[in-house]
């Protein structure tokens, strides 16, 4: 179990939670970020971090939602760690007005 | 401002978590219409950084549990069965009365035994809440060496009690050693300080016989046989003393006792150590070498170091290595074992060990098991136990025999508790515990330089009552007259420091109701060098290499047992630090090895802390089921398959588990971490059916690492 990254940060990218995470457990590629489940400790300091709440505990996923486990566990494997703030996709805040939050 | 609401009308009080964990986060607790919506890390403290963790990023969901024990309640079937009905307050006071006064009447005070620990480790609320009282009334003094007691008897030995490091100024080191210590799950908000010391280009080196989150981290992993780290501390001493890379200065100024340690640690070569360790001989001398030549060094010891037989040693050695090395000369350099020496207790006033009789015996925790079954040599057997802040049943070793004991029909029990325990399952008179958020605090960290205040959050929930408010209805029961048994919450925290102290200047509780927390009067981390010129507070003021204190005996700190310093071991003590084999390995007892091959150790759970969050869903779901660890080639060699239901035993007892086969640990060594309870386990037991009685060498320490073990399917 872990913390995953959900969908919502597709598009958005805001990369607030990477500033906070104590481990440097975050990957990404250009459109969205992802946790390596074997590097999150679970200390959930990006939850709140998140404008569009992207970031769960896994515990917490519905079942819609569980393929981000996977999906988070693959991707984490092949892509570079981001630890440093980056600026938003240009889509984000439009994304994020759809998300609704 | 204690509080601030926010526009919802949404309020956030500044609370502290509860736990023994060196952590001792600040916490965040949201409440509305008076009731905790969630919680989270305080993001302005300097330490924990708006972290909390697996165990209390949910914390509410503890507090609302629907199995929570909310009202006092007595015992309707077999002991065991946890079949119970509500009473009153009065009738449980009542009843504890009467029985009390009978078996005082009948057989003196001694017959009742107290057991708690750090269910809650706040100063109020936590170690010593009850030691007035049962001082006062004269029961069998309880000696705690849970955690930590053999590591401080032998720190304490060395270099006095002293903080020692600064934990944030591990950032400033160059080379660090982890060592016994899964910093990721067991201390994780010291981890950012090692990280950044690791990313200046310090060296990060684990010392575990498991492959953990912080090993898979570091630039080295040494994978040390359980229980045998004394040889390679011994061997880093022989390598640096005689290839000439110790501070003559530092030696010569600040340390007593080193020829005698030259001659003596001449026989512990690295070749020595290799053989018991498992270990290359080249790698014993590259750390050796390396740890003399990056200034400033920093070790950083984790509580499992002390779980083997030589264990007290070993902590003895570690913490002569600094002063070999002059680590201590600049920030990030010493080591880290407690720093709850910095701050200024009034241990003496928490405790009152004053008003224990004289003649009063001691129980060690550990042998309650023993206690309870007649077992030990007690004048007055034990008739009553009562437990606060513990699950015995559990961290205890020595299960079957605690279960036999429990099950007395004669002995009365009481629990006071969040939920119906393991332990709890066999009180005859169950009472219940606020949690953190209805209560307030003032916490120490074993684990950094804050001191921190819980403000209550919300209102006791049902019937429950802080640990403090147990103590006041149980004095006014027993009818004591002094005040000092009913200090409110606001005193107990006035009367539990030493407010004049110079580490508490400009640190008041007003303050602390504004801010949550406070770093207490010492250098920055940057300017943190206590020891660059000595001054050590032992009896001669320099690192006793050849410790002069060893001429008293073995004792354990009077902070573990109630202020009391009557009857303490008194065994001997070596007065520099000298190998030992375990108590179960080859070469202490072949047919024993031949028997139970496996070297089991128990670690805790990265989602529990002990056996708390054992019984909740979402930890469990983190933490899966009680496993057992277990190497593919010892797997094999015993037809076992991955994730198969397993019976691990030795001559203490057994239980049964999932094998994970795994490589994180080496050959010859299971892993089985502790916190799954009993009541849910597969076969009616858990890891510490297996553990062992005996007590290292110093400070009563378990010997938990030290226990030899056989898998087998099914």
């Amino acid at each position: 179990m872990t913390h995953v990254v959900t969908d919502n940060c597709l598009q958005c990218r805001y990369t607030e939670c990477v500033t906070v995470c104590p481990v440097a457990c975050f990957r990404g590629d250009g459109t969205r970020l992802f946790i390596d489940p074997d590097l999150c400790v679970d200390c959930g300091a990006c939850v709140p971090m998140c404008p569009v709440h992207a970031i769960a505990d896994s515990f917490d996923l519905e079942d819609a939602q569980q393929i981000w486990i996977g999906v988070n566990a693959e991707q984490s494997k092949r892509l570079p760690t981001v630890r440093e703030r980056e600026t938003p996709l240009p889509t984000a805040a439009e994304r994020r007005a759809a998300l609704g939050h | 401002m204690s509080t601030r609401t926010s526009t919802n009308g949404e309020v956030t009080v500044l609370g502290a978590c509860p736990h023994d964990c060196p952590d001792t986060c600040s916490m965040l607790v949201k409440v509305k219409d008076g009731k905790v919506l969630g919680v989270q890390g305080n993001p302005s403290h300097p330490f924990t950084q708006g972290r909390l963790c697996a165990k209390t990023n949910h914390y509410q969901e503890r507090v609302y549990h629907p199995e929570r024990v909310l009202h006092p309640m007595r015992r309707v079937g077999p002991k065991g069965a946890g079949q119970f009905e509500r009473i009153g307050w009065d009738e449980a006071l009542a009843t504890i009365r009467d029985r009390w006064s009978a078996i005082i009447d009948r057989s003196g005070p001694h017959a009742i035994l107290p057991y708690s620990y750090l269910g809650t480790q706040g100063l109020v609320n936590g170690l010593t809440v009850g030691d007035p009282f049962f001082n006062k009334l004269g029961a069998t003094v309880s000696e705690r060496t849970f955690c930590d007691s053999g590591a401080c008897t032998g720190y304490i030995m060395t270099v006095g009690p002293t903080p020692g490091m600064d934990p944030e100024s591990f950032q400033h080191s160059r080379l660090i050693i982890l060592w016994a210590c899964n910093m990721l799950s067991t201390n994780a908000h010291m981890w950012p300080f090692v990280e950044k010391a690791q990313r200046n280009g310090a060296k990060l080196i684990v010392i575990d016989p498991v492959r953990t989150r912080g090993a898979q981290q570091a630039d080295q992993h040494i994978a040390i046989k359980p229980g045998t780290d004394l040889a390679l501390a011994l061997a880093m001493m022989h390598v640096i003393i005689h290839e000439g890379l110790a501070d003559a200065d530092y030696v010569e100024r600040y340390t007593t006792g080193f020829d005698e340690l030259k001659a003596h640690v001449a026989q512990y070569t690295p070749e020595f150590a290799a053989d018991v360790t498992g270990l290359d001989v080249e790698v014993i001398r590259t750390l050796a070498r390396e740890y003399a030549a990056a200034q400033p060094p920093a070790i950083r010891i984790g509580v499992g170091i002390e779980r083997s037989a030589g264990g007290g040693q070993l902590v003895r050695a570690l913490t002569c290595l600094p002063a070999l090395v002059g680590a201590w000369r600049k920030p990030g350099g010493g080591i880290l074992q407690l720093p709850l020496w910095a701050f200024p207790i009034n241990w003496e006033g928490l405790h009152r060990a004053d008003l224990i009789p004289e003649g009063t015996p001691v129980v060690n925790q550990w042998h309650l098991g023993r206690a309870l079954t007649h077992d030990l040599a007690l004048q007055t057997p034990i008739e009553s136990l009562f437990v606060y802040n513990s699950n015995p049943l559990v961290v205890a070793p020595d299960q079957a025999r605690l279960i036999e004991g429990l099950s007395r029909e004669d002995l009365f029990t009481v629990v006071s508790e969040h939920f119906v325990t393991d332990t709890a399952r066999y009180a005859d008179i169950l009472l219940p515990a606020t949690t953190q958020v209805e209560q307030a605090d003032l916490m120490f960290s074993w684990g950094h330089f804050y001191l921190t205040l819980n403000q209550p959050s919300v209102e006791p929930i049902g019937e429950a009552v802080s640990n403090s408010e147990l103590f006041r209805r149980l004095a006014r029961t027993m009818g004591f007259e002094d005040p000092l048994f009913y200090r409110d919450d606001e005193q107990l925290m006035r009367d539990s420091m030493l407010w004049g102290h110079p580490s508490l200047q400009g640190i008041t509780l007003e303050g602390l109701r504004g801010t949550g927390y406070a770093r207490l009067n010492l250098p920055a981390h940057d300017r943190y060098a206590p020891h660059a010129e000595g001054g050590f507070p032992t009896p001669s003021g320099k690192v006793e290499l050849k410790a002069s204190m060893a001429a008293g005996g073995n004792f354990v700190l009077p902070v573990f047992r109630q202020g009391y310093n009557g009857f303490q071991d008194g065994g001997p003590v070596d007065a520099l630090p000298t190998f030992r084999h375990r108590n179960e390995t080859g070469a202490t007892d072949t047919a024993l090895a031949a028997r139970f091959p496996l070297s089991m150790m128990s670690p805790k759970g990265h989602a529990f802390i002990n056996s708390n969050y054992g019984n909740m869903r979402r930890q469990l779901a983190h933490q899966g089921e009680q496993y057992v660890m277990i190497h593919p080639q010892d797997a094999a060699a015993r037809g076992i398959e991955p994730d198969a239901v397993v019976t691990v035993r030795n001559g203490r007892g057994a239980f049964k588990a999932r094998a994970r086969v795994s490589d994180e640990a080496r050959t010859g060594v299971v892993v089985a971490p502790l916190g799954f309870w009993v009541a849910s386990s597969i076969a009616g037991a858990t890891p510490a059916a297996l553990n062992p009685t005996a007590f290292a060498d110093l400070g009563r320490a378990p010997t938990f690492s030290d226990n030899l073990v056989e898998v087998t399917p099914g």
